[in-house]
Parts: structure tokens; C-alpha cells; sequence
């Protein structure tokens, strides 16, 4: 799935976790518009220059982030309470305030999508559970239960082809109208959900096999380890937050400096 | 008996399943030698996989079942390779699943890549390179890394549970000859249906009945002499089982109508939007069987998909008879069933194509008693054993009297008897008219039944000729052929 191997790449993904997960509780109390703007501007350059995606799966991706914003938007844009009236139709009321905080939610959604982007297109799940288990001393049986479950996603994707193509042989598509629809999604979770339920069952007793519990300190096949591009990656994003809040203050974009009140 | 040093196994191993009232083994006493190469037999369902799980400790540790037994040895180290090909790896990668066996015995990372490159070669995988994604090997490639990872833990043991029941003959017989030079110096114990290629392998075999007992232990001769009526009776595939039951000859030549059914013309089946197979021109009558074969991968089953009307494709594909969609039986019956209950099951495609209900009595009962289903109407498909599942998708297929019936490999994975069941069903089909199309390896259905062969290579149609038995009846039937 990582087609391009940047710097970022080469971040302990433990690390790396840690500083996104921190970034998400810190914008939370972010309330002004221009530093939520230059804040969400910033990081999109570096996603776009260093993300490791190619291109038709990046720009599926930020097509999603960005219906997810436009979606999260719409609400508080069309429904907030103002004073400063734009605009009015029935229930619909678009007021100042309000497009300012819809712009702000759509914004941090967005914000959130492209620094979820930033892991996850730099970041081989094998490496980040590896990662978790020596810096972060996750339990194996947690670590290799989730690379295990990643493995049965493709075969289910699989599998639902399939299962659509069955169910057309055998006429289901003649079922029409709200009990032909619920009896056509039962009909594929309980094919899926059983296939899964039995090949978890399976792959758990031939981990077992391998003698997956005796293990008491585990060796390594990968060893994940803390290096210079740690300290880089730091740098990078606390310049990013840092430039962003110097900038809201000197090239303010618009007036709204909290959108709380 | 105490069991001396060298010797291994259970005594008076009593063993019940969870909500089951029998009691699976009751006083099973079994024993065997450092060394040994051991294949157990007995119908599906008797206990054989669990019994070997009973010797390797699997159970009870890992899967709970209620054990007791006088006295338990297990070996010291031992490997098992699964049967599905699929489920017996944990992680995405080649090199990665036997690592994560090192990793299991504390082997130092240094010393990884070197031992992982070993055991590769030792089980006959070779890889350009290591670190392949496990979901690009093939059936027979995901098996031999099965055996690479049970030779990680260097065993002294190796429980193979069916290892080639997923797999084409050219898997099965790449995978024996392998093992015959990898396990050659370790105990052996195989729990196998299918044992062309086993005999040769094992010098003990073990029988047991449908209640888990021990009917038998002896030398391959004695066993393969003795109780080859057993052996039929349990539908395992016994070397020459071919000819003990439909003779020498091909099936006899009858009924080949020969009006035309299929016209295919410049015909190309896309997956994923990239054409996997083309025909130019294609013409089946009824009173056909038609196989297709080739390699894994050669677009077989695309090619039948695709004349089903389930992938995208280009050119002719028509349907001269006018009478019935065709029916299509897919490999894994799971997937096909829409009821939760094997009755409603059978008259689903009756009821949503509303025929009258006495009509689906009768049809549906005589299906019931054809394909031997009638104890188990009640029961959910996902509860039947394999070969009633196979059964049932079959069923279902052939109830509206399909004049085309397209089948990707009905008899993969089954046993004997059941296979012979299907082949029959088959045969009775088409000479009522029918034309059987069927994607298949096994050579002696080919050279048994088929009238006629495809051979398709790399997307393309390579090689279509009439087998004996289809010039038979070309001979009897020449007024009416289409060629």
C-alpha cells in the first residue's frame, strides 16, 4: 500500500503515534479561525510533499477527508445560532457566527484526516505493532491478534465478491423492496461473520501451534529503535504548530479570532 | 501398558465434544514409535484431527475440550501443518510467518534471516524474494510455507492434518515429494483422504470407524488388503479406487442429442478491467460434458464466470436454448446458500420464480431423497458436513431442470463417495439433454466422463478435442452433431 518511502518513513512509528496523538488533544482547544487555517494549511503542504501514497490512492483519500469536512461543516453552518443573519429560508439560517464555527469544525475535520493521512501513508502496520511491542511494551497477544486481523480483511473483501455473485446466481436480486434489502444484508453478514468467526478460530489454534504462548521474552524480527529522524520529525511538527500561530497573528485571514463566543 | 522411553501416545483417552451426548473416544489407547511414519483413516467426522491434536497437546491446552486419559505423552517438539492454506498464517509476509516462529523460541534477531532462508529451502519454496506477500503464493506454495514454519520449531514430531485437501494433484504430488526428503529422519503422522501418494510414504496405517474406535492397525499391505471394503465404505481415495468402482473403460456411450446450446464468439472476460481470457469460437451442444482444464491461474473459472453473466465481458456469449437461465455451482458452497434452513434452502429459487406449491413439494422431495438430505431438512447449510454441503448447492442448482449447468470444480475437497454421488448426478443430467460443463483436475473425470476437452493456457483457449468417449458417441449420433 506505501508505494514511496520518505523520511517519515523512517520515524519510529511509536513515536510517531504518540506526537500525532498529542497534536489531536492540543487543536481541540485551538478556537481561532486564522491559526485553525494556517494550522490545517501547513500540514497539508507536508502531507502532499512527504506522504507515501501514490497518487490515485492520495487523492481518493483526501476526496473522502474532504466530504467528511464538508459533511461535519453543513450542520453547524446551517443550523448554528448568530446574530449577524446572512441569509434565511424556513429553518434554514446562516448567520455569521455560525459560518465561522461550521468553517472551524469542517477545518478541524480535515485537520484530523490529513494528519491520520500523514501516519498512515508513512507508517508499515507490521513496523507500528513491532514498534508498539518494544518501545511501548504492548502484549504480544494484542500486537499479533491486530496483524493477524489484517491479513482476513483482504480475503473478506474477497469473499464479498463472491458472495454477490452467488447471491445473483440464486436470485436474490429478485427480492425486492425494504424485506428484500434486509433479508439480502443478513444474508451477507451471517456468510461473512461465519467464514471470519471459523478462520480466527483456525489461525488462532495454528498460532498456537507455533507455540505462540510459551514465548516469555520475545526475540525480534524487526528491530525498531530511536534515531536522528525522531528528533526531526518533532522539529518539523512543532515548527509547523509554531509558524501557524505566528502567522494567525500577523497575516490574520479573516476576523474571527474565537469562534467560541 | 506404561509407556517406555521412546514410545509416545495416549492410554484410555476419553474425549467428548461440547454439547455432543456420545462421547467421542472412550478408552482409546494409542501408541507409537519415535520415527514412525503413521496415516490414520476413518470417515470425516470420526476424530482423527482431533486425536491428533490430543497427541501434540493441542488439546486440551489450547482448545478446550473435556479430556481424560490414564497417561499422555507428547513429543518434546513438534510441528503441525493445517489443512487451509489460508487461515494457518498470522502475518503478511513470507519471511515474517517464520520469523514469527523464531521469535516464538527466543532465536536471536541476527541469526533469523539465515534460518529462515533454511527452512525455505529444505520445504522446496523458492522465492526471488523473501519478503512476498503470502496472499500471491499459490495453494500448494502457501502449504510448503506451512512446512517450512513447522520445520522452524525443528521438530522432532510432524502432524500433517490433511495438508493437500485444498490442493490441485499437482500440489498434492509437489508437497508429498517434498516431504518424503524433509521429514524423512522425523515421526510422521498424517491424517489424509486422499493417498495416492501417502503409501508410499507411511509404513503404518491406522483405521478407525464413524464412533472413533480402532478398527485396524497394520502395515499398508495389510490394511489396503484387508479392508478395502472399509475404505470404500468411508469414501477415501485409495490408489485404483478409479477402476474398483466404474471399471477400466470410460462410461458408456449413450444419449448425445446434440442440439446447439452455447455460441460463444470473440469472447473476452475482464477481472479487475484487464481481459483474463479469450475465446474465438465456441459452439456446445446438449448432451455435452465438457472439462476445462490447465494451470492455476490460467482463467478457467474466469471463463465460466464470465459465460454466467458474473464478470464484465466483450463479444458473443449467447444462450440458444431460451428455456432456463443456466445453473452455475460455485466451489465453495457456503457462499451460495441464501436460507437458514436446508428445506427452504432447496425451494428458494422455486418460490422467488413463484411455481406452485405442490409442484416445489414434489421437486423438492425428490431432490431430498436423490442427494440424500432427508434426515437433515431442519438443519442450517452451515451445519452439514462437506460433502452434504456440496450436495446441497448441487441440489439447489439442478432442481428447475437447467439444460446448461456450469460447475467450478464440484468435487474438490470431497471424498470419494461422495464424488461419485455427484459424478452420477451429473451423468443422469446429461442424458436428459443437459450439457455439463465442468472446471475440474481431476484427470480421471476427464478421461472417465467428459465427451469433450478445453484446455485453456495463460487466457487462452489452447487445445479443444473430443476424448474417447466423446467420439463414441460422435460415431453413433452423426446426424445430429453440430460440428
Amino acid at each position: 500500500m506505501l508505494t514511496y518511502h520518505t523520511w517519515l518513513s523512517k520515524v519510529n512509528p511509536s513515536f510517531k503515534f504518540l506526537i500525532i496523538a498529542v497534536l489531536f488533544i492540543a487543536l481541540l482547544t485551538v478556537h481561532n479561525l486564522n491559526t485553525m487555517i494556517w494550522i490545517t494549511g501547513l500540514f497539508f503542504i507536508l502531507y502532499l510533499v512527504f506522504n507515501g501514497f501514490n497518487i490515485k490512492l492520495s487523492s481518493w483519500m483526501l476526496l473522502l477527508a474532504l466530504i467528511l469536512a464538508v459533511l461535519s461543516s453543513t450542520t453547524m453552518i446551517f443550523f448554528g445560532q448568530g446574530t449577524h443573519i446572512l441569509f434565511k429560508w424556513h429553518f434554514l439560517v446562516i448567520s455569521k457566527e455560525s459560518l465561522a464555527r461550521g468553517c472551524h469544525i469542517g477545518l478541524r475535520t480535515f485537520l484530523f484526516s490529513i494528519l491520520s493521512l500523514i501516519f498512515v501513508s508513512t507508517t508499515k502496520p507490521v513496523l507500528f505493532f513491532y514498534s508498539l511491542m518494544q518501545q511501548l511494551k504492548l502484549p504480544p497477544k494484542f500486537a499479533y491478534g491486530f496483524l493477524a486481523a489484517f491479513r482476513i480483511l483482504p480475503m473478506m473483501y474477497e469473499e464479498f465478491h463472491i458472495i454477490r455473485a452467488a447471491m445473483k446466481v440464486r436470485g436474490i436480486e429478485k427480492n425486492k423492496g425494504p424485506k428484500g434489502q434486509y433479508h439480502k444484508i443478513k444474508r451477507y453478514a451471517i456468510t461473512l461473520l461465519a467464514q471470519s468467526i471459523r478462520r480466527a478460530q483456525r489461525t488462532a489454534v495454528a498460532m498456537e501451534a507455533k507455540r505462540f504462548s510459551l514465548a516469555k521474552n520475545r526475540t525480534y524480527y524487526y528491530k525498531t529503535g530511536v534515531s536522528s529522524y525522531d528528533l526531526i520529525f518533532l522539529l518539523t511538527m512543532s515548527m509547523i504548530v509554531m509558524l501557524a500561530f505566528v502567522l494567525s497573528s500577523t497575516l490574520p485571514l479573516t476576523p474571527f479570532t474565537n469562534v467560541i463566543e | 501398558m506404561s509407556l517406555t522411553n521412546s514410545q509416545y501416545g495416549v492410554t484410555r483417552l476419553r474425549l467428548a465434544f461440547p454439547k455432543q451426548k456420545e462421547m467421542q473416544f472412550k478408552d482409546l489407547t494409542f501408541h507409537y514409535q519415535k520415527g514412525e511414519k503413521i496415516l490414520m483413516l476413518g470417515p470425516s467426522g470420526c476424530g482423527k484431527s482431533t486425536l491428533m491434536q490430543v497427541l501434540c497437546g493441542l488439546v486440551p491446552e489450547h482448545i478446550e475440550y473435556p479430556v481424560k486419559a490414564d497417561e499422555i505423552k507428547i513429543p518434546e517438539k513438534w510441528g503441525y501443518v493445517f489443512q487451509d492454506p489460508d487461515s494457518q498464517f498470522c502475518m503478511t509476509c513470507v519471511d515474517e510467518e517464520i520469523a514469527f516462529v523464531l521469535e516464538n523460541l527466543q532465536v536471536p534477531r541476527e541469526k533469523m534471516p539465515d534460518i529462515i532462508h533454511q527452512k525455505l529451502k529444505e520445504a522446496g519454496l523458492h522465492l526471488d524474494d523473501i519478503h512476498t506477500p503470502i496472499n500471491q503464493l499459490s495453494g500448494g506454495m502457501k502449504q510448503r510455507l506451512a512446512t517450512a514454519s513447522a520445520l522452524a520449531l525443528d521438530p522432532d514430531a510432524l502432524f500433517l492434518d490433511e495438508p493437500t485437501a485444498m490442493l490441485d494433484p499437482e500440489g498434492t504430488e509437489g508437497l508429498w515429494e517434498m516431504l518424503k526428503d524433509a521429514a524423512a529422519d522425523k515421526t510422521v503422522i498424517i491424517v489424509e483422504h486422499k493417498i495416492d501418494h501417502v503409501v508410499n510414504f507411511v509404513d503404518r496405517v491406522v483405521l478407525f470407524n464413524d464412533d472413533g474406535d480402532m478398527i485396524a492397525d497394520g502395515t499398508v499391505n495389510d490394511i489396503f488388503k484387508n479392508y478395502q471394503h472399509k475404505l470404500i465404505e468411508y469414501g477415501i481415495w485409495y490408489p485404483g479406487v478409479w477402476q474398483n468402482e466404474f471399471g477400466n473403460k470410460p462410461e458408456a456411450a449413450d444419449i448425445f442429442e446434440g442440439q446447439p446450446l452455447i455460441e460463444i464468439e470473440d469472447f473476452t472476460v475482464y477481472r479487475k478491467k484487464t481481459p483474463k481470457v479469450h475465446v474465438n469460437k465456441l459452439l456446445v451442444a446438449s448432451g455435452e460434458w465438457i472439462t476445462i482444464i490447465g494451470r492455476n491461474g490460467a482463467g478457467k473459472s474466469t471463463l465460466l464466470e464470465g459465460m454466467m453473466g458474473l464478470l464484465p465481458c466483450t463479444g458473443k456469449c449467447k444462450n440458444l436454448s431460451d428455456e432456463t437461465d443456466p445453473a452455475f455451482v460455485f466451489q465453495n458452497p457456503e457462499f451460495q446458500f441464501v436460507t437458514d434452513k436446508v428445506i427452504d434452502e432447496l425451494q428458494y429459487g422455486l418460490v422467488i420464480k413463484k411455481v406452485g406449491q405442490s409442484i416445489i413439494n414434489e421437486k423438492v422431495n425428490q431432490a431430498l431423497h436423490q442427494f440424500s438430505l432427508a434426515p437433515h431438512i431442519r438443519q442450517h447449510p452451515f451445519q452439514l458436513s462437506v460433502g452434504q454441503k456440496r450436495r446441497l448447492s448441487v441440489a439447489c442448482s439442478l432442481l428447475e431442470n437447467p439444460k446448461i449447468v456450469l460447475l467450478d470444480e464440484p468435487t474438490f475437497g470431497q471424498d470419494a463417495k461422495n464424488t461419485f454421488a455427484l459424478l452420477e448426478h451429473f451423468e443422469k443430467l446429461r442424458q436428459t439433454g443437459a450439457a455439463v460443463i465442468m472446471v475440474t483436475h481431476e484427470m480421471e473425470i476427464v478421461q472417465r466422463f467428459a465427451t469433450r476437452v478445453l484446455e485453456i493456457e495463460d487466457g487462452k483457449l489452447k487445445k479443444d478435442f473430443l476424448t474417447a468417449r466423446g467420439h463414441l458417441l460422435l460415431n453413433k449420433n452423426e446426424a445430429g452433431m453440430v460440428y
